[in-house]
């Protein structure tokens, strides 16, 4: 393990105060990641920077933000992949969200429109269990969990932690508040598989039909590229228009 | 919202529309079509005023006519070709695309449309000034 002296030039805002970056040198191994490095600016330089972190593994997407203008999550990234050796490492907050302080930034408007898909957050298609653990010593037997009485099958959490990264790298959410955006069209996409209801389908279809929904996507894929977590929301947004378009034309025939 | 927020101007905001630094193909293609777009816009205006000189008599007519076969101005044509071009192109990878066609070869895709666009553009470029 080799020792790095890294500067950060770190974006810094505080209500009232004109936002400006703030560069800190710090000495971090080379097999740190770059949240590693925040923590150490903000233990050993400054107390008063502001970031979100939780899990440290890319579970919960707290950490999100732009490391040398480009989305991802510091606690899973490696000082080595993004540090050229020379330059100050660039760390922004994500675009497109309100900011809060340095580099925390107000999410409640991308969770409510997360939330318009009212996605469930199980599915019935990935079933955890009954593990099978093949390196068991002799003799081990696992008890099966049984499922929440709640719940009708006991499954994993989607693939989207909500980090609000896409969000940030769709260049259509810049000019308008409203659009629900990859995250939230990529959850109606999901509910949409998951219903047989015709009219919760018509909801979640009329919902990417809106004027705020996924015609609004001009094909700049780059919440796909962003993604850390590979759900390619682009492809969700082109598969729910082509469910739409097909059904105005089965709607044109029918007249 | 509260008011403390730092939140910058949908203006400045629209200006990431062009910020391509770091990014990939597809946001190449994005900021492509919408300057292509503004500029076809413009044209369009400026065509419409050039048109009007129709109403001011054959004289004013045919010296804009001399003046459009100048070199300079051979190459504005030029330009808007390529505007056309890749707008047009660009678009239909944007609908195929929009129709969920393509779409994980959407770069490739992208790729070939340009190339198509060069070859045609370096064809009519030749045609316009060896014309």
């Amino acid at each position: 393990m080799t020792m790095l002296e890294v500067s950060l030039q770190i974006f810094r805002y505080k209500a009232g105060e004109p936002p400006h970056y703030d560069t800190f040198t710090i000495q971090v191994a080379d097999t740190a990641h770059v949240l590693d490095a925040i923590d150490i600016a903000w233990a050993v330089h400054d107390h008063s920077l502001t970031f979100r972190r939780a899990c440290h593994h890319s579970s919960c997407g707290a950490c999100a933000l732009r490391i040398d203008g480009v989305e991802k999550l510091p606690c899973v990234t490696p000082i080595t992949d993004v540090w050229d050796g020379h330059s100050p490492l660039r760390l922004d907050p994500l675009r497109n969200f309100p900011i809060v302080s340095d580099l925390v930034v107000d999410m409640s408007g991308f969770f409510q429109r997360m939330s318009a898909s009212d996605l469930a957050i199980t599915r019935h298609s990935e079933p955890l269990l009954p593990l099978t653990v093949d390196d068991l010593p002799a003799g081990v037997q696992l008890e099966p969990v049984e499922p929440p009485d709640n719940l009708p099958g006991f499954s994993r959490f989607e693939s989207c932690i909500e980090c609000g990264i896409c969000m940030s790298a769709c260049p259509t959410v810049a000019a308008d508040d409203r659009f629900l955006g990859p995250a939230g069209l990529a959850a109606i996409y999901r509910a949409r598989q998951e219903t047989d209801d015709p009219q919760e389908a018509a909801h979640l279809l009329a919902l990417a039909d809106g004027e705020h929904g996924v015609w609004r996507c001009h094909s700049a894929f780059e919440c796909t590229e962003a993604c850390p977590q590979a759900v390619d929301p682009a492809r969700k947004i082109m598969a729910l228009r082509r469910e739409l378009t097909a059904q105005r034309f089965k709607k044109r025939r029918r007249r | 919202m509260t008011m403390a927020h730092l939140e910058y101007p949908k203006i400045r905001r629209a200006g990431r529309w062009f910020d391509v630094r770091r990014r990939k193909l597809g946001m190449w293609a994005y900021a492509l079509n919408r300057i292509t777009g503004i500029g076809l816009v413009v044209y369009l205006y400026l065509h419409l005023a050039v048109l009007s000189l129709l109403s001011r008599g054959p004289g004013s007519w045919d010296s804009f006519v001399s003046l459009a076969r100048a070199p300079y101005f051979l190459t504005l044509d030029v330009i808007l070709l390529a505007g056309i071009l890749i707008h047009g192109l660009n678009g239909l990878r944007v609908t195929l695309t929009g129709f969920d066609v393509g779409v994980k070869a959407q770069k490739a895709l992208f790729g070939v449309l340009m190339l198509v666009a060069v070859v045609a553009l370096g064809a009519a470029a030749l045609m316009i000034f060896g014309g």
